[in-house]
C-alpha cells in the first residue's frame, strides 16, 4: 500500500511539472465557468444540475489528456523497467499510476466549488444534489481514468493512447447516446445499452439521488479496466 | 549467490539466450562480455526479473527469479542499459522515491542517500534536476539508485556506455571500491574495462558462454598463439629457406617491404625463437630493422569469438524459421 502510494505521489507531482496539466486546468475551468454562466440568471433554478452534466462531455476529452502519459511515458523513458524490477507487483504499479492522475481530476474539480460559492452569493442553493453531484462526477472521473491507464499500457506513443481513450469514453457516451434509436435495436437491448450508458447512470447523481446500481456501475466499470491494464503489463514481460 | 542453471529465452523465432549455466559465489565480480545483440542484456533481465525466462531457471541468494520474484527482486540493485531516469525529479527526490519504493523508513534513506551521494561524486549535485545532468552524472546517480538499499547483487548493464574515458575511470574505481561487499555482475561489449575490474570474465556470443575464467586465465588460453614478427634488410626467399630449416617452426610467412622483408614465424609450443633467430639474421648478414613478440590479446581473442556469432548467426536463423 505504502509504495502504491509512493507510486501515486510522485505521478501527481510529475502532473504538475508537465504543461499539459495546466492547458487541462485551463480549459477545464474556462469550460465550466462557461456552462454555469449560460443558464445563470434570474428564474432559473441554483444548481449545479446543468453545469455538471455538460462537464460530462468535457470531460471526453480531457480526462484522456491527464492519462495518457501515465504508462506510455514510462515505456518511452524506459523507467518502466526500473520499476518492474523493484520490489512490487504490476497492480501496485497500475494502481499507484491511477490513484495519482485521480488526485489531479479531484484537483480539476475546484472550479465547482467556486461556482458554488457563486450561487450562494445570489440566492439559496441545494446543497445535497451538489454533493452527490461532485462525488459522481469522481466516480465518472476515475471509471474515465481507468480507461486511460489502459489504453495506455498499451503504446508508449501518447498520441495513440490519447485518441484510443477518447474513442473508448466515446463508445460509453456518445454511442449508446445515439444507438438506442436505431431501428434493429429491441426493447431488451434498449435497457442493457440505457444501463451501460454513462451519462443515464450519472443523472441520478447530480438530482441528489445515491442508488447503489450506480456505484456499482461505476466502480466495476473503473476495476474492470484497471484489472485489464494490468494483464496488458504483465503481458508485455512475455513479449 | 547467483545461480543460473540451462537458462534459455526466445524471442519469437530467436533464440537470444541458448542454455547458460553459471554460478557466481559471494563478493565475486563477474564481467559479462559480448558483442551487442549477444544476449547479455536478456540474461541480465531474467535475473532482475523483468523478463520471464522461457526455460531454464535462475536463482538470486536462494530466490528463484520467477516463483519468488519480489524477494529476488529485494536482493538486486540494478542499473538498466539506458539508465533510465525521471527528468522532471531533482536527483534527490529521486533516490527518496527509490528509497521508498524499496520500503525503507525515511531514517534509513537518509543515511543511505549521504552514503551514495558520497560513494558516487553526488554531493555538488543533489539538488539539481535530473533532466538537466550530462551523461556522466546521470550514470552515476543510476549507479546510486542500484546501491542505495545496500542489496547482496549489484547488476550494472554496461554501466560505462557513452561515458568519457575520464568518467570511465571514475566509474571504474567505485566498482572496485565496492568489492567484496557486494556480489557484482556487470556487462559490457568494451574488454578492457572488463579485464581491470572482473575477477572473472564470461564471455558471451550467440546466446551461448564461449569462455569462462579470471582475465589472466583467459590470457594464457590466448597466449598459445603467440608469434614473432621479423623485418630484415634481405631477400625474401633466402629468409623464408633460412627459417623454415630452424627447430621448434611450425610456419614462416614472408612478405616482401621495400628493400627487405618481413617474416612472421610461428614457434612450436611456448618456445621463445627470438634469440635463434636472431642468431640466425646476424650469421647470414641480414640488418634486422625490428623484431617483436607478438601475443594475441585478449581482444584478438574477443573478435575471433565475435566473427563466430556472425557466421552462426544467418545458418542459426535458417534453421528457425
Amino acid at each position: 500500500m505504502n509504495q502504491t502510494l509512493t507510486i501515486a505521489r510522485r505521478e501527481l507531482t510529475s502532473l504538475f511539472f508537465s504543461p499539459i496539466a495546466y492547458v487541462v486546468l485551463g480549459i477545464f475551468s474556462a469550460g465550466t465557468a462557461m456552462l454555469f454562466f449560460l443558464q445563470f440568471g434570474p428564474n432559473n433554478p441554483a444548481s449545479l444540475k446543468t453545469t455538471m452534466e455538460g462537464v460530462i462531455w468535457l470531460m471526453i476529452f480531457l480526462v484522456p489528456a491527464i492519462s495518457m502519459r501515465l504508462l506510455s511515458e514510462e515505456f518511452r523513458n524506459g523507467t518502466i523497467e526500473m520499476l518492474m524490477t523493484s520490489p512490487l507487483t504490476d497492480t501496485q504499479i497500475v494502481c499507484g499510476k491511477w490513484l495519482g492522475a485521480m488526485g489531479f481530476f479531484v484537483t480539476l474539480l475546484l472550479p465547482l466549488l467556486v461556482l458554488t460559492v457563486v450561487l450562494e452569493c445570489f440566492s439559496d442553493p441545494d446543497y445535497g444534489p451538489i454533493v452527490t453531484g461532485l462525488l459522481g462526477l469522481i466516480l465518472v472521473g476515475g471509471f474515465y481514468l481507468a480507461i486511460g491507464t489502459f489504453a495506455s499500457a498499451l503504446s508508449e506513443n501518447q498520441i495513440i493512447t490519447f485518441l484510443l481513450t477518447v474513442f473508448i469514453i466515446c463508445l460509453f457516451t456518445l454511442v449508446l447516446f445515439f444507438l438506442p434509436a436505431a431501428s434493429f435495436i429491441t426493447p431488451g437491448i434498449r435497457k442493457t445499452l440505457f444501463y451501460l450508458h454513462v451519462n443515464s447512470q450519472f443523472a441520478d447523481f447530480s438530482k441528489g439521488l445515491l442508488d447503489l446500481t450506480k456505484f456499482i456501475y461505476f466502480i466495476s466499470g473503473t476495476a474492470l479496466f484497471l484489472f485489464m491494464a494490468v494483464k496488458l503489463l504483465e503481458s508485455k514481460r512475455w513479449r | 549467490m547467483i545461480q543460473v542453471k540451462n537458462l534459455v529465452k526466445w524471442y519469437g523465432p530467436n533464440r537470444a539466450v541458448d542454455d547458460i549455466s553459471f554460478e557466481v559465489p559471494q563478493g565475486q565480480i563477474v564481467g559479462f562480455l559480448g558483442p551487442n545483440g549477444a544476449g547479455k542484456s536478456t540474461t541480465l533481465r531474467i535475473l532482475t526479473g523483468y523478463l520471464p525466462p522461457t526455460g531454464g531457471s535462475a536463482s538470486i541468494a536462494g530466490c528463484d527469479v520467477l516463483t519468488q520474484s519480489i524477494e529476488a527482486r529485494r536482493q538486486i540493485g540494478y542499473l538498466p542499459e539506458s539508465t533510465p531516469l525521471y527528468p522532471e525529479m531533482r536527483v534527490e527526490e529521486f533516490l527518496h522515491f527509490r528509497g521508498k519504493l524499496m520500503n525503507m523508513t525515511r531514517a534509513d534513506r537518509n543515511k543511505a542517500i549521504d552514503y551514495v551521494a558520497d560513494r558516487c561524486g553526488l554531493v555538488q549535485i543533489r539538488r539539481r534536476i535530473i533532466g538537466q545532468l550530462s551523461k556522466g552524472n546521470r550514470q552515476r546517480v543510476g549507479i546510486a539508485q542500484a546501491l542505495l538499499h545496500d542489496p547482496k547483487v549489484l547488476i550494472l548493464d554496461e554501466p560505462t556506455a557513452g561515458l568519457d574515458p575520464v568518467q570511465i575511470g571514475a566509474v571504474r574505481n567505485l566498482i572496485t571500491e565496492l568489492k567484496g561487499k557486494h556480489t557484482i555482475l556487470l556487462s559490457s561489449h568494451i574488454l578492457p574495462e572488463i579485464e581491470k575490474t572482473a575477477d572473472r570474465v564470461l564471455i558471451i556470443a550467440g546466446g551461448k558462454i564461449k569462455a569462462d575464467g579470471s582475465p589472466a586465465e583467459l590470457r594464457t588460453q590466448v597466449a598459445q598463439g603467440a608469434r614473432i614478427l621479423i623485418e630484415l634488410k634481405a631477400e625474401p626467399a633466402a629468409v623464408r629457406k633460412a627459417f623454415t630449416g630452424l627447430d621448434h617452426v611450425v610456419s614462416v610467412e614472408v612478405q616482401a617491404r621495400e628493400g627487405g622483408c618481413r617474416a612472421i614465424v610461428s614457434p612450436q609450443d611456448d618456445c621463445d625463437l627470438r634469440e635463434t633467430l636472431g642468431q640466425t639474421a646476424l650469421t647470414n648478414g641480414w640488418l634486422i630493422r625490428e623484431m617483436r613478440n607478438e601475443t594475441a590479446s585478449l581482444e584478438q581473442f574477443f573478435i575471433q569469438i565475435t566473427a563466430d556469432q556472425e557466421h552462426a548467426t544467418p545458418s542459426e536463423a535458417s534453421l528457425a524459421s
